[in-house]
């Protein structure tokens, strides 16, 4: 573990005990509720978007969540902003001390400006949507108030929207071209390095190659919490490398239906759902709606939890290309069994660590310091897909079953697994470590 | 209908000599503008798909006349005036087709009388059109009790399954389109039109859950049973569980999906089209699947070599083959492409199916191609297939949906129609130098089934065989009936059998180069045919 990643947990640990948010905090208008029914909006629109591979959804979660807690802070004497302490975040405009707004209405003006922004690519259902839920929504914030404090709040939502969407532009992942898939690359023709894994001619090369040099939100640079090197490729049977994907092989050839069950349930592809962020903002939305949470709590838990993931996949995509590591499926069928088949869909990028379990690890991490260990909930986001409901004693294990999920998948080798989910949990300490409250 | 002129001489060979390396590069002329057809499909975001034509021979004169969809316009007909080798030539008609709402069409005749029907798919009530004769159609939902329902239908396919005296029609349904905040995962239920046992007309619609949103589906015998199974090509964009789909269809048994048990295998994607066509010889037919940013062309993973029954495991050999037609080929917009609808024809008669894939934004997607031009894919020797379109000049960058391909002046030569969404529908001419030689035959059956839906025609000729089978569905939204057409090459005559639905192969029909015939069941020769004009 290098130096900037130990001070990283240090830091978090320390955060944790402060304890940082009320389980009781409650806003005093419906903005909770208004929150997150645009996540539930945007939850649909990452599935429905071409473009929304995971690295991509995460980034929109996370200035989403910065832009909604903006909305809540920019008028709480009690939240503190995060210009200054996320990169490249700089002074955000103030609101007028001498009018009176709403933070429900700030924060709808806000989000729906923002998902038309972020999400103006989808297709004509969802532009149809998004309209939809604006109406619908806007309708649900200006109940009963004072045309002013409705024209004030509107004006700086979309101050505020515009002052995010600036910032954003300048990370690194603004522009998708192809789906995130680059028109030329120089594949690896070095034994143990990624190679195409489809006969779908966009993916052979692989996805999002520079996304690792985004700028981060909270951690230093993506290279802040690195990983050691994979195993060495060797064909030697007695190898280390060649043990690694025996493991996946015996493992995936005697799975239990509870395994397939496994695998199925976080396999979170893109285009079929929501991905794998956006299962952990499913499951964090459910959480907060159950107990009813109010604006403030809401946009905080939704902020600190994009914010952590998004620098997962940057930190993740990092390593990935630093590494540019074999995928199971190249080594198995060379190596010990031509016919094999991963039940899961290998994703067209190099193999080491797992992106789900780096920022499963760091998901986890995150909404650990919020509700506390051994948090036990039922996971239903993925009902409507069919797959039922499955129940955790704590965010860790759902985390650590994430994990695995891919190895019974046939998408990774067991270190990716074990390595990506403790530098997600490294990576989480940052946005953790985040000043929200005056008090800490 | 019935074609009204019988037997003549077939004409002589007019055939020419094959290119003497690769595929005869196939030429059109686009006639949209002095052809009388000006039709545009268009309406907001329930004709985001759909745009469909149906092509089929309403006045018996032999040529195929033309319906085009016109979304929430009016639809509009046109008969054929076409000359034999003419320019295409077609004329308005008042047809009682002329419906708002429709997203496609196929014929059908329903009842067997002769007299082609018409099947109407539409964002609100499905309506099946009876032929009245002389291009003229009436409703017939109530006589027939077919049950038009109150979907957005945009995949249709029928058969008559062994034993039956009326057809079955599969209709598919897309989302509930009343649902504006969460349309996805709304897909509304597919249905199956049985006939009533012991009488004329539809029984009860069954209907055929879980329903994944198809874009196309087709009844065809994929396993080379004689019996046709229903296959779908759903879209990913609004199911939420989904995945490709065939059932299985047997007579007096409910619908049966295929399933992992069964070998069928896990495919998700944007289904939008579908067509069949057996490639390679093997008495399985091969399927292309168009999609968004990827194109499939299926091929049964291990065909038995023994005669024992295939399982439905299917791998995609697209790439291989040379059809991924994932962006465009031509232009400077090199984003991901969108297609839709798909057919195998020969359009160089060189006895090698080639492939016809439109294409077209949904609808002002910036990450997909907006400049998306249609793609023809020509079939060589090997078996791989070669981007021809622009060369054949039918590169059209218009938002192409439906389509038809069809010799519409009867020389021989397989001509095409676009529907465009938005932009005024176009066709071509194919006026292709140095195409092979081609016969056309159309078949006709004692009984209700009268042009033999779900029969296999297979040509020999000194090339080897080919073999295709008579369907009513697939493609996108649009449909056709007519003359079978097949490239033969420098071949001066064919024999040619017909596996009639239901049953074994029949007698070997002889039919010589560059003619039409009539395959007549209960015949024992093939009755040549000449064009009245």
């Amino acid at each position: 573990m290098s130096i900037t990643r130990r001070r990283a947990l240090q830091l978090g640990a320390a955060t944790a005990l402060l304890g940082l948010l009320p389980a009781t905090a409650r806003a005093a208008d419906n903005g909770g509720e208004i929150l997150r029914q645009w996540y539930k909006v945007v939850l649909m629109l990452v599935r429905h978007t071409a473009t929304y591979s995971p690295p991509v959804a995460s980034r929109a979660f996370a200035y989403l969540g910065v832009a909604a807690y903006q909305a809540v802070a920019s008028g709480s004497t009690s939240l503190v902003s995060l210009a200054g302490q996320l990169n490249g975040l700089k002074a955000l405009p103030p609101r007028d001390p001498a009018k009176t707004y709403s933070d429900a209405v700030i924060t709808h003006c806000v989000m729906a400006s923002a998902v038309k922004s972020f999400f103006g690519n989808t297709g004509p259902t969802g532009q149809r949507v998004m309209a939809a839920a604006e109406k619908k929504l806007k309708g649900d914030a200006l109940q009963g108030l004072a045309p002013d404090v409705v024209e004030a709040s509107l004006s700086y939502g979309e101050a505020l929207k515009a002052a995010i969407i600036d910032w954003s532009a300048t990370d690194g992942g603004a522009v998708i071209e192809n789906m995130g898939f680059p028109m030329a690359y120089e594949v690896s023709k070095e034994p143990g390095h990624w190679n195409p894994t489809s006969a779908i001619r966009q993916q052979q090369f692989p996805l999002l190659p520079k996304w690792g040099q985004n700028r981060t939100f909270a951690m230093p640079s993506g290279a802040s919490c690195g990983l050691p090197p994979p195993i060495p490729f060797s064909e030697d049977p007695s190898s280390a490398f060649y043990k690694q994907a025996r493991d996946v092989y015996d493992v995936t050839t005697h799975l239990t239906p509870e395994q397939v069950a496994i695998a199925r349930f976080w396999s979170d592809d893109p285009m079929l759902s929501f991905t794998p962020p956006g299962h952990w903002i499913a499951i964090a939305h459910d959480l907060l709606a159950q107990e009813k949470a109010g604006l403030d709590r809401s946009a905080e838990v939704m902020m600190r939890l994009g914010v952590a993931m998004a620098d997962g996949f940057i930190g993740c995509w990092n390593a990935k290309y630093q590494f540019d590591y074999v995928r199971p499926v190249s080594v198995i069928k060379k190596l010990i069994d031509a016919k094999w088949e991963p039940l899961l869909i290998t994703p067209p990028f190099p193999e080491y660590p797992s992106g789900h379990s780096t920022e499963s690890g760091a998901a986890a991490a995150v909404l650990t310091s919020i509700y506390g260990e051994n948090f036990a909930f039922a996971d239903r986001s993925h009902e409507r897909d069919g797959l039922g409901a499955r129940n955790f004693p704590s965010f860790t294990a759902a985390a650590n079953e994430a994990g695995i999920s891919r190895m019974y998948g046939g998408i990774h080798f067991r270190p990716a697994i074990e390595q990506g989910l403790e530098q997600g949990r490294c990576i989480a300490q940052f946005a953790i470590g985040l000043r929200t409250r005056s008090s800490t | 209908m019935r074609l009204r002129f019988a037997a003549a001489a077939i004409l002589a060979c007019a055939g020419h000599a094959l290119a003497a390396e690769g595929p005869v590069v196939p030429a059109f002329v686009e006639e949209t503008k002095t052809s009388g057809i000006d039709s545009v499909y268009t309406g907001e975001w329930q004709y985001m798909v759909g745009g469909g034509a149906a092509a089929f021979d309403c006045n018996g004169d032999g040529f195929e006349d033309v319906l085009i969809a016109g979304g929430e316009k009016p639809a509009t007909f046109y008969v054929n005036k076409s000359t034999r080798g003419g320019a295409l030539t077609f004329e308005k008609q008042t047809s009682g087709l002329e419906f708002d709402a429709m997203t496609g069409a196929y014929p059908l005749d329903v009842d067997g009388d002769g007299i082609m029907d018409v099947v109407v798919l539409r964002v609100g009530e499905n309506i099946v059109m009876k032929g009245k004769g002389d291009c003229q159609f009436t409703r017939a939902n109530e006589d027939w009790s077919f049950a038009g329902g109150d979907g957005w239908s945009t995949a249709y396919s029928a058969e008559w399954e062994k034993g039956n005296d009326w057809p079955t029609i599969a209709i598919g349904n897309y989302i509930d389109r009343k649902q504006e905040l969460e349309p996805w995962g709304s897909c509304t239920p597919n249905v199956l039109q049985r006939p009533k046992p012991g009488a004329k007309g539809f029984d009860t619609p069954i209907e055929l859950t879980p329903s994944y949103c198809p874009l196309s589906m087709l009844f065809t015998d994929w396993n080379n049973s004689g019996t046709a199974d229903l296959r779908l090509a759903n879209d990913r964009e609004y199911y939420e569980g989904g995945q490709e789909q065939m059932w299985q269809v047997r007579p007096g048994q409910p619908p049966k999906l295929y399933a992992k048990e069964d070998g069928w295998a896990y495919l998700r994607i944007w289904g939008m089209g579908l067509a069949g066509y057996d490639l390679d010889g093997d008495g399985y037919q091969e399927y292309a699947i168009t999609s968004m940013a990827d194109n499939k062309l299926q091929t049964l993973k291990e065909p038995p070599k023994d005669g024992a029954a295939p399982k439905p495991t299917f791998k995609d050999v697209a790439w291989p083959k040379g059809v991924t037609a994932h962006r465009p080929f031509m232009g400077n917009d090199l984003k991901p492409s969108t297609a839709w609808h798909v057919d195998f024809q020969d359009v160089n008669n060189d006895g090698l199916a080639d492939l016809f894939i439109a294409k077209g934004n949904v609808s002002a997607m910036p990450d997909f191609a907006m400049k998306d031009p249609n793609n023809l894919l020509v079939q060589g020797k090997d078996g791989k297939f070669i981007e021809m379109a622009e060369k054949a000049g039918v590169a059209s960058t218009e938002t192409a949906r439906g389509g038809a391909l069809v010799d519409f002046n009867l020389d021989g030569l397989v001509d095409l129609l676009v529907v465009n969404r938005n932009s005024p529908s176009q066709i071509w001419r194919n006026v292709t130098s140095g195409a092979g030689n081609w016969i056309e035959v159309t078949l006709e059956a004692p009984g209700s089934n009268v042009n033999a839906i779900g029969a296999m025609v297979e040509v020999k000729t000194d090339l080897g065989t080919q073999t295709r089978e008579v369907t009513s569905g697939g493609g996108h939204v649009s449909g056709q009936s007519g003359w079978v057409h097949f490239g033969i090459g420098e071949a001066t005559a064919a024999q040619v059998r017909v596996r009639w639905p239901g049953e074994d192969w029949g007698t070997t029909y002889a039919v010589d180069a560059n003619g039409f015939a009539i395959l007549d069941k209960t015949a024992a020769t093939a009755t040549a045919w000449t064009p009245p004009r």
